[in-house]
């Protein structure tokens, strides 16, 4: 059990430094795979450059106007900001990050966008999430529960923070088979 | 992950109504792009994985489910 919660505090950590230590996002040729023309015209550049998905989880997500939503690694913001945009200010969006300074990019975007009245940002685990219970409408998330090593209890917590009839928006990574041990061991590969 | 592991953990949590769709493959090109994987792990990448693969590594998936009406917070998978 103790080596466990070591190998989980161990994928944590690898996983917050890999992001700490990078300098932009997969960019705008990634984005272009992700989101429609229409859709990138929403939101800041930065938003567009800092995007670090692998899907389009707001697009499944068919928020209506007066939703609270959280979005769960919301990184550069860029979908925390096309949530905002479907909601509106009668709604509210919460971008959770495990790094603040995701957060500050996020709240940079969020107000360029012209959408800050009713996002905010704030720094803290998917696994402890920082919310009341039954306190949202929707949770999206895109590239994010792979990273989690103790992925039931993030969902658990997702679970606890939706009303009644509250939905999941999530877009991830799944794999089929096995991967060579080379490429399944490396921190990289479990960051990526 | 698996799809089917993911949509598991889903139901086990508690969710309803659990939906994977928007299938889309993410190969090792695609990777290279993300910072996240570096030079090494692309590399290794291409050598150990049969080309075949090169282009479908993973899938993007997007999974929708539904808290069920009657359900109370804190009653599943803590």
């Amino acid at each position: 059990m103790a080596k466990d919660l070591m190998f989980q505090d161990e994928i944590k950590e690898a996983v917050r430094d890999a992001y700490a230590g990078i300098s932009a996002g997969a960019g705008e040729t990634v984005a272009r795979w992700l989101y429609s023309d229409e859709e990138l015209a929403e939101v800041p550049q930065g938003a567009v450059a800092w995007a670090l998905g692998v899907g389009n989880p707001v697009r499944y997500a068919l928020l209506q106007p007066g939703e609270d939503v959280l979005d769960v690694g919301s990184g550069g913001g860029i979908d925390s900001i096309l949530a905002a945009k479907r909601v509106g200010p009668e709604g509210s969006v919460i971008g959770l990050d495990i790094l603040e300074a995701m957060c500050d990019r996020g709240r940079a975007h969020a107000t360029e966008a012209g959408v800050d009245g009713w996002t905010e940002f704030r720094r803290g685990e998917m696994e402890d999430i920082p919310l009341e219970d039954e306190s949202v409408d929707v949770v999206i998330s895109n590239g994010v529960m792979n990273l989690s090593a103790r992925k039931s209890r993030a969902l658990a917590e997702i679970f606890r923070v939706l009303r009644p009839r509250g939905r999941i928006s999530l877009a991830d990574l799944t794999v089929e088979g096995e991967l060579p041990p080379e490429i399944a061991n490396d921190q990289s590969a479990w960051a990526g | 992950m698996a799809e089917r592991v993911f949509a598991a953990k889903l139901q086990g949590a508690g969710f309803e109504d659990v939906w994977v769709g928007g299938h889309r493959p993410s190969g090792i090109e695609e990777a290279s792009y993300y910072p996240l994987f570096t030079e090494e792990v692309i590399e290794l990448m291409r050598k150990t994985l049969p080309p075949e693969r090169h282009d479908h590594v993973a899938t993007g998936v997007v999974v929708k489910a539904r808290k069920p009406a009657d359900a109370r917070s804190g009653e599943r998978g803590r």
